[in-house]
């Protein structure tokens, strides 16, 4: 280890830890020519304001306080590895469920999970969308093997609370008034067919099946898959599904 | 180089993507921040690939960490080599400072403590980014709030060494020289006097907050008088340069900002037309 690099980690430990006198600085003694405390101040301030971009809806729910308790928190527990600021936070539900002093209810971990997936699909790559048409012009012999590829930015999010109507309403409005979600383990599908994400719910069987296709599986190994399932008419389920996510833009053309 | 620039130029911030679209006159050129592009698509590339046409552009980095003792990610200098074949941007920059150590990132950039021994932990280390960038790279002086014990000579005899050791180039921000200047009580002109002309590609002008004990660099509000008075001096040694306002918070509508950089242009014009009428 270097001298430079035993500075570093005095300098970086001081940061994390609060410290103001490293013994590395002049005029450490002084209190008011005592620089640390704006390095210390702005690691924490900036690291906030990334979690509060990357969770606005948490930040909504929470509201000012209790979410700059949250994001002091979990920047002592998760420093970033990042080298763009934009990826801090991608551990925040799993951080809050495993907290429950920061957790007022445990719905909030789903609330998170909503805003880091349509976070995601954000920035996702792009990728045309499949349309019926083209679906329509296939040929009887290439159903057995064809393989339909979800959008790059589709996410699959694992529920536990039906949390959506209350995403919707503190995304439309900060101050919205909001009702305790109830238990109802389903899933999200967020995906972004354009410039803007869209979402909606989806039952387990639904999202198993999209997970198949993103996976690399053919239509007919996804049909294989809804047939395990508890589907009651598997045939119709797949037609059913291959429909919807047609008209939901949620599938991308196939690669020339 | 692909694209010379010239004139005054803006960073380009998500909030004006639409304005800029519209190509108002008044910006040269434009300065992103080469992180908020690496991503894989969506709204910023949308944006980008369309506002491109109508700007030249330079890359400017915040995680390069050149003086760190982490080795070069090189993971991030592949990206941001794939982001300069996209983009073909006239110069790439980041800054003289480290970001973090033992693998995290402070999002922050920190200042390196003076010394022969840094010198020689930089310069290859800046020798290795360009010959994988095949470009000299621009570096920026930073703000700082603490002057290190083991310092064994100014920032600026640390910079023009720098400069003669490595080939790189220089961002000068004539913001963090004065804030820099006020917070360890030199003269920011002895600063911009010991920089090489030849090597300064770009000026940063910016806003700072005034605090009791200490200016802090913001970018959060206009350019104060002083900073404008040392931005006069240093044209005046530099000759035109390519300037550009940096904004980051509190961003204004793109009208003021506008009208801000006319007050560099104006300046920039009023200095050298005195100077062709003296000649
Ligand atoms: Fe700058």
């Amino acid at each position: 280890m270097t001298t430079l690099g035993r500075l570093q980690q005095r300098f970086q430990s001081a940061i994390l830890a609060g410290d103001r006198t490293p013994g590395l600085f002049i005029d450490e003694e002084n209190d008011r020519r005592n620089g640390v405390a704006i390095y210390q101040q702005a690691y924490r301030a900036r690291l906030a304001g990334a979690l509060r971009d990357n969770y606005p809806v948490v930040h909504r729910s929470m509201g000012d306080e209790a979410f700059a308790a949250l994001a002091d928190a979990y920047i002592a527990a998760s420093p970033s590895h990042f080298r763009s600021i934009r990826w801090f936070g991608d551990t925040l539900a799993d951080f809050l469920a495993g907290s429950p002093a920061h957790l007022p209810h445990p719905a909030l971990a789903d609330l998170a999970r909503m805003d880091w997936a349509l976070r995601g699909a954000f920035d996702a790559a792009d990728a045309p969308v499949l349309t019926s048409a083209e679906v329509g012009r296939l040929r009887a012999e290439q159903w057995p093997t064809q393989r339909f590829t979800p959008l790059p930015s589709l996410r699959l999010v694992e529920l536990a609370w039906r949390i959506e109507p209350i995403w919707k309403a503190l995304d439309e409005d900060p101050d919205a008034q909001t009702t305790a979600p109830v238990f109802d383990p389903h899933w999200l599908l967020v995906w972004r067919p354009g410039l803007d994400c869209l979402w909606r719910s989806a039952d387990a069987d639904e999202a198993k099946a999209l997970q198949t296709l993103q996976q690399g599986a053919s239509f007919a190994e996804c049909c294989a898959q809804i047939a395990d399932s508890a589907a009651s008419d598997p045939a119709a389920t797949a037609i059913d599904y291959l429909r919807r996510w047609l008209a939901d833009g949620l599938l991308a053309k196939a690669q020339r | 180089m692909s694209n010379p620039i010239s004139g005054f130029g803006l960073g380009l911030r998500s909030s004006h993507y639409h304005d800029f679209l519209l190509a108002p006159r008044g910006v040269d050129w434009l300065e992103i921040i080469s992180e908020n592009y690496l991503v894989d698509g969506g709204k910023p590339w949308h944006f980008l690939e369309r506002i491109r046409r109508d700007y030249p552009m330079v890359m400017h980095g915040v995680s390069l960490s050149i003086g760190g003792t982490d080795p070069l990610d090189q993971t991030y200098l592949r990206q941001l080599k794939a982001l300069q074949q996209r983009l073909e941007p006239a110069w790439l920059s980041d800054h003289l400072c480290w970001t973090g150590t033992d693998s995290l990132n402070l999002h922050d950039l920190l200042p390196l403590p003076y010394t022969e021994a840094t010198l020689r932990h930089v310069v290859p280390r800046i020798a290795a980014v360009q010959d994988l960038l095949g470009r000299p790279l621009v570096l920026e002086n930073v703000s700082s709030y603490v002057a290190y014990r083991a310092d064994e000579m100014s920032e600026w005899e640390f910079v023009r060494e720098l400069i003669h050791r490595s080939g790189c180039e220089w961002l000068l921000d004539v913001n963090n020289v004065y804030v820099s200047g006020i917070n360890h009580g030199f003269d920011p002109r002895s600063y911009i006097e010991a920089i090489p002309a030849a090597a300064v590609r770009q000026i940063h002008l910016a806003g700072h907050e005034t605090h009791p004990d200490y200016l802090i660099d913001t970018h959060d509000q206009p350019i104060c008088p002083a900073v404008w008075a040392l931005y006069g001096e240093t044209l005046r040694r530099l000759g035109p340069t390519p300037t550009m306002i940096e904004r980051d918070d509190h961003i204004p509508p793109l009208a003021e900002l506008i009208a801000e950089l006319d007050l560099a242009r104006e300046q920039s014009q009023a200095i050298f037309a005195e100077c062709r009428h003296a000649a």
